[in-house]
C-alpha cells in the first residue's frame, strides 16, 4: 500500500531547524531552536510539552502552514528524503492532503458552516485533480465507512453544525486520509473531545495507522494521551526536544527532571494529598437544594417548538465546604445545569433553594471570556460594580491587590490586557474575578480543559486553598475523571440531560451502576494503560 | 426543499404585517398633519359650502377607519388617488418617474459591490502593505464627502471639463437606452463612492476574520490553492454578513437618490417628492411614502430569503 520505493527508514527528517516570530519587545524571538527530530516510517510519534513550548510549531513547519510572519532561521526538513524548504510552493501545496494530511485540535469550528459533507471532503480530490464525480463520491463513501460511519449515505448531505465533535473529527480524519497519505499530522486532535470520545478517535486513528500504513506525528499536551497511544515521544522545552525515545521507557523512567516534573503534574503528585479539600459535613444546612429542576433554551417565536428542555428532573444537594463532581460525556447538560445554577438560564420546572449565597463561575475557556479590550483593572471591578458594592478608593486597593496576591499574580498585572496573558494565567483572572466577592459556591465548568498539566496543576491547588481559607463549596463540572476523582468527596454522573447516578466518589468510582458511568470509567482505563490497551 | 419553502412563507406574513403597519401609520401621519386637502385644493378664496362638497366627494366626511380601508384598498391595487397638484392619478406620476430612480439605484449598487469587493480582496491579501493603506486612505476621504459637494466636483471634472456626460439631458430607457444609461451614469457614481468606502470597509475586516478561521486552515491542509480558498470558503462566508449590510446600505441609496436629483436635475422620485411637500399634496405625498417604505421592507425581504439560502444554519435546526 505504502510507497516502499523511498529508501530512507525515516519519513521525516528534521536537522538543526530555526524558526523566528518577529516580536516587538525583543526583535526576533526564537520559537524552534536547532530542532533536531527523525520520524520513523509506521510509527506514531508523539510531541508533548507545556503551551508555548513549540510543538505545534514544529507540525506546522511541516505541514509548511506557519503563520507568514514566521522566520525560517536555518536548517532543513527531510520529507522520504526529499527537502521541504528547497521545494517551489506549488509543489510543497500539493503534497498536502496527499502525501501528508493534518488535523487541527477544534473540530468544531474546522469544517466551513455553509458546506454540505460532500462538498467538504470532495474539495480535496478535486483539488488533486480528480475529476469523475462517481469516483470522487465513491471514495468519500469509502473514507466515511473506514472512520467509522455506518450509514454515509445520510452524512454526505449534512451541514457541521448537525454533526457532534467526534463526528466532526471523524469528518476531518476522513478528509486528512482520503489520498491515504504517508504522514498524517496530528494537532492535539483530542483535546475538544470528552474521554469517551477521544477514546473512540484514538482507537480509529490507530487502527488506520496500522491497515493503511499511515505514519502519525501526534501533538499533544495531555501525557495521558500520548501515554496509551504513541509508540514514540519526544519532550520539547523552549523550542528543543529534551528528550525522546520509546513511550514506555520516557514516561515510565524518565530521563530529565523536566520530564519528571511534567509527569508529576499530570499525575497531580505535587498538589495532592489527603486533606486537599475540605471534607463536607452533610448534617450542615445545604447551600443548594435544586428539586426536580428542568431547563434548556428558549424557542423562538413563530416556531412550534418553544422550549426544549436540555436538562430534565434534576434534584441534589450541595453542602458548604464540599467539591462536587459532575461527570459526563459532551451534550449530557453539563455546562447547561451549570448555567441555570448561576441564573444564565431561569429553570422551567422545579425548584432552586440557594440560601443567601453569593456564586463565582469559572467557565472554560478563560480566553473568550475575558473582555479583550479591558484591561484585568476593569474585569476585577465589574463584579463589584454588578453587585453595586460601594468601597472606598483605598479598601477597593488593598481588596484588588490581596485578590491578586491571592490567584498567585503580580498586582502590577491589573494594567495589562488579557491577550498579553497565558492561558494559565487568564485562568487565575477569571477566577480572581469570582473570589473578590468571597462567594460560598464556585462553579467551575472544565476549568483545566484548555489547560497544560502545569497550569492544571497550578489552577487545581489555587482552588483548594479557596477551600480551605474561605470555606468555599467547589461544584466541579468535569470531563477529566482523573482530576474529578483526586479531588470531589461526591459525584454526579449525567447523561442526555439527568443525574444518572450520584454518591460519594470511591462507591461510584469503585462499582458504577449506569452504563455512562461505566463507558466513562472504562475510557479513563484505557487512557491511562499502555499503548497496546487500545485495540 | 420544504424547509426552505415554510421560510418563505413565514417570512412573506410577516412582509405583509410590516407593510400593513407601515400603511396605517403612514396614513395617521397625514391626517394628522395640518391643512385639509379639499380647502388647498379650493384655494384661499372658496367658501365653507364649496369645501363641505368637495370633502364629500373625496369621502373625507367619512369615519377614519373607513378611510383608513378605503385608502388601503386603493393602495393595495395601485390606486393613489388624485394628486392635488398636478390633477392626474398620483400610481401614474409615480410610474413615470420610477424608471429614473430606480436605474439609478440599481447603477448604484451595481458600482458599490463591483469596486468594493475587488478593492476589499486586494487589500485583505495583504493587510496594512501599500494597496491596502492606499485604499484606506482613499476610503477615508470617499467616506467623508458629502454626496452633493461630490456630485459638483464630478459634474466639473466629467461634463463640464472633459465634457463625456451631458448633464440635464435624460432620455426614457424606452427611447434612447445608451442615452438613458448615459444620463444616470454620473448621478449613480456620485451615490456610491461613500458607500464603496463603506462596504469597502466592512468586507475587508470581514474577509481577515474569514481568513483567519479553523477552516481555511483545513482547507490549507487539503492542499487548496489560495484562489479556491477565497472563491469556495472565504467569500460565501463574508457573503453571510455582507448581506445584511448591503441591504442596509441600499436603503440608504434610495434616500441619497432623492438629492443626487435634484444636483443632475433628473425628473425622479426625488424632485416629485419636493414638489409634492411644496404644493401640500396629500395624496401625492402619502403615496409616495408608502411606496418608498414598501421599497425599504421588499429589500429586508430579499435579504432575509438570500440569507436563508446561503447560511444553512438559519434553515436547518
Amino acid at each position: 500500500m505504502n510507497k516502499s520505493s523511498s529508501k530512507s527508514v525515516n519519513i521525516i527528517e528534521i536537522k538543526d531547524f530555526s524558526l523566528c516570530f518577529p516580536s516587538k519587545t525583543e526583535g526576533m524571538k526564537p520559537v524552534l531552536n536547532k530542532l533536531n527530530l527523525s520520524i520513523k516510517r509506521g510509527s506514531i510519534f508523539g510531541v508533548t510539552g507545556n503551551s508555548g513550548c513549540g510543538k505545534t510549531m514544529t507540525a506546522m513547519s511541516i505541514a509548511s502552514l506557519l503563520p507568514k510572519e514566521a522566520s525560517i532561521q536555518g536548517g532543513d526538513i527531510l520529507f522520504n528524503g526529499q527537502s521541504l524548504l528547497s521545494m517551489d510552493p506549488h509543489s510543497r501545496r500539493l503534497l498536502l492532503g496527499d502525501k501528508i494530511g493534518v488535523i487541527f485540535q477544534e473540530p468544531m469550528s474546522a469544517l466551513d458552516p455553509l458546506m454540505r459533507i460532500e462538498a467538504a471532503l470532495g474539495e480535496v480530490l478535486i483539488s488533486h485533480g480528480v475529476k469523475d464525480k462517481n469516483e470522487i463520491r465513491s471514495k468519500i463513501m469509502e473514507m466515511l465507512k473506514v472512520v467509522g460511519f455506518k450509514n454515509p449515505d445520510a452524512i454526505l448531505n449534512r451541514y457541521p453544525h448537525q454533526l457532534s465533535g467526534g463526528q466532526r473529527q471523524r469528518i476531518l480524519i476522513a478528509g486528512a486520509a482520503l489520498l491515504k497519505p504517508s504522514l498524517l499530522i496530528c494537532d492535539e486532535p483530542t483535546s475538544a473531545l470528552d474521554t469517551v470520545t477521544t477514546i473512540s478517535i484514538l482507537e480509529l486513528l490507530r487502527s488506520m495507522s496500522i491497515s493503511m500504513g499511515i505514519t502519525m506525528l501526534f501533538i499533544s499536551h495531555d501525557l495521558n494521551v500520548v501515554g496509551c497511544f504513541c509508540d514514540y515521544v519526544a519532550v520539547m522545552k523552549d523550542g528543543a526536544i529534551i528528550e525522546k525515545g520509546i513511550t514506555s521507557r520516557v514516561l515510565r523512567s524518565p530521563q530529565t527532571p523536566y520530564t519528571l516534573s511534567l509527569l508529576r503534574k499530570s499525575r497531580l503528585d505535587n498538589v495532592l494529598s489527603n486533606d486537599f479539600f475540605l471534607k463536607p459535613n452533610y448534617s450542615e444546612t445545604p447551600l443548594l437544594e435544586v428539586s426536580n429542576m428542568s431547563s434548556g433554551y428558549d424557542g423562538r417565536l413563530f416556531s412550534r417548538q418553544k422550549h426544549a428542555n436540555v436538562i430534565h428532573d434534576i434534584s441534589f444537594k450541595m453542602y458548604p465546604k464540599e467539591v462536587l463532581g459532575v461527570i459526563g460525556g459532551s451534550g449530557c447538560g453539563k455546562t447547561t445545569l451549570a448555567k441555570t445554577i448561576c441564573g444564565l438560564l431561569t429553570p422551567t420546572a422545579g425548584t432552586m433553594l440557594l440560601n443567601d449565597v453569593i456564586i463565582g463561575v469559572v467557565f472554560q475557556d478563560p480566553a473568550s471570556c475575558l473582555n479583550p479590550s479591558h484591561n484585568i483593572l476593569w474585569h476585577l471591578l465589574e463584579p463589584l460594580k454588578a453587585k453595586k458594592i460601594k468601597l472606598s478608593k483605598l479598601e477597593t486597593r488593598e481588596l484588588l491587590i490581596a485578590t491578586m496576591k491571592e490567584v498567585n499574580l503580580k498586582p502590577s498585572y491589573l494594567l495589562r490586557y488579557p491577550h498579553q496573558l497565558s492561558g494559565g494565567q487568564r485562568q487565575r483572572v477569571a477566577i480572581a474575578m469570582c473570589l473578590i466577592l468571597k462567594p460560598k459556591l464556585i462553579i467551575a465548568d472544565e476549568p483545566f480543559s484548555s489547560l497544560d498539566a502545569s497550569s492544571a496543576a497550578n489552577v487545581l491547588s489555587l482552588l483548594s486553598s479557596i477551600n480551605h481559607k474561605y470555606n468555599t463549596a467547589i461544584l466541579l463540572i468535569s470531563h477529566n475523571l482523573h482530576i474529578v476523582s483526586k479531588v470531589a468527596s461526591r459525584v454526579m454522573v449525567m447523561d442526555s440531560g439527568t443525574i444518572v447516578e450520584s454518591g460519594q466518589l470511591s462507591e461510584v468510582f469503585a462499582s458504577p451502576s449506569s452504563q455512562a458511568a461505566k463507558d466513562l470509567l472504562e475510557a479513563e482505563r484505557k487512557l491511562n494503560s499502555n499503548p497496546n490497551a487500545l485495540s | 426543499m420544504r424547509e426552505n419553502l415554510k421560510f418563505i412563507l413565514t417570512k412573506a406574513v410577516e412582509f405583509i404585517l410590516t407593510l400593513l403597519v407601515v400603511s396605517f401609520f403612514t396614513f395617521a401621519a397625514f391626517s394628522i398633519l395640518p391643512g385639509d386637502t379639499a380647502s388647498v385644493i379650493l384655494g384661499p378664496e372658496a367658501t365653507p359650502e364649496q369645501i363641505d362638497s368637495l370633502r364629500q366627494e373625496l369621502g373625507l366626511d367619512k369615519p377614519m377607519v373607513e378611510q383608513y380601508l378605503n385608502w388601503l384598498a386603493g393602495t393595495f391595487s395601485g390606486n393613489l388617488g388624485q394628486s392635488t397638484a398636478f390633477n392626474v392619478p398620483v400610481s401614474s406620476l409615480i410610474a413615470q418617474r420610477l424608471p429614473v430612480t430606480l436605474g439609478m439605484c440599481a447603477l448604484a449598487l451595481i458600482i458599490v459591490i463591483g469596486v468594493s469587493y475587488p478593492m476589499a480582496i486586494l487589500s485583505s491579501r495583504k493587510p496594512f502593505h501599500l494597496a491596502d493603506q492606499v485604499f484606506s486612505i482613499i476610503g477615508h476621504i470617499a467616506f467623508a464627502i458629502p454626496p452633493f459637494v461630490l456630485s459638483l466636483l464630478l459634474i466639473l471634472l466629467f461634463s463640464n471639463l472633459f465634457g463625456y456626460f451631458a448633464v440635464g439631458q435624460y432620455y426614457a430607457p424606452t427611447d434612447n437606452f445608451g442615452g438613458y444609461l448615459n444620463s444616470l451614469l454620473l448621478p449613480s457614481v456620485c451615490i456610491a463612492i461613500p458607500k464603496i468606502a463603506m462596504i469597502f470597509k466592512f468586507l475587508r475586516s470581514s474577509i481577515i476574520t474569514e481568513k483567519a478561521s479553523d477552516y481555511i486552515k483545513t482547507s490549507k491542509a487539503h492542499g487548496l490553492s489560495d484562489f479556491s480558498i477565497l472563491i469556495r470558503h472565504v467569500l460565501p462566508n463574508t457573503n453571510v454578513s455582507a448581506i445584511t449590510v448591503v441591504s442596509i446600505v441600499l436603503s440608504d441609496i434610495i434616500g441619497g437618490s432623492l438629492i443626487v436629483e435634484q444636483v443632475f436635475n433628473l425628473p425622479g422620485l426625488g424632485r416629485l417628492l419636493l414638489m409634492g411637500i411644496s404644493r401640500r399634496d396629500f395624496p401625492l405625498l402619502s403615496g409616495m411614502v408608502f411606496y418608498l417604505a414598501l421599497a425599504t421592507v421588499i429589500i429586508y425581504f430579499v435579504a432575509d430569503i438570500l440569507n436563508n439560502l446561503v447560511d444553512p444554519r438559519m434553515r436547518l435546526k
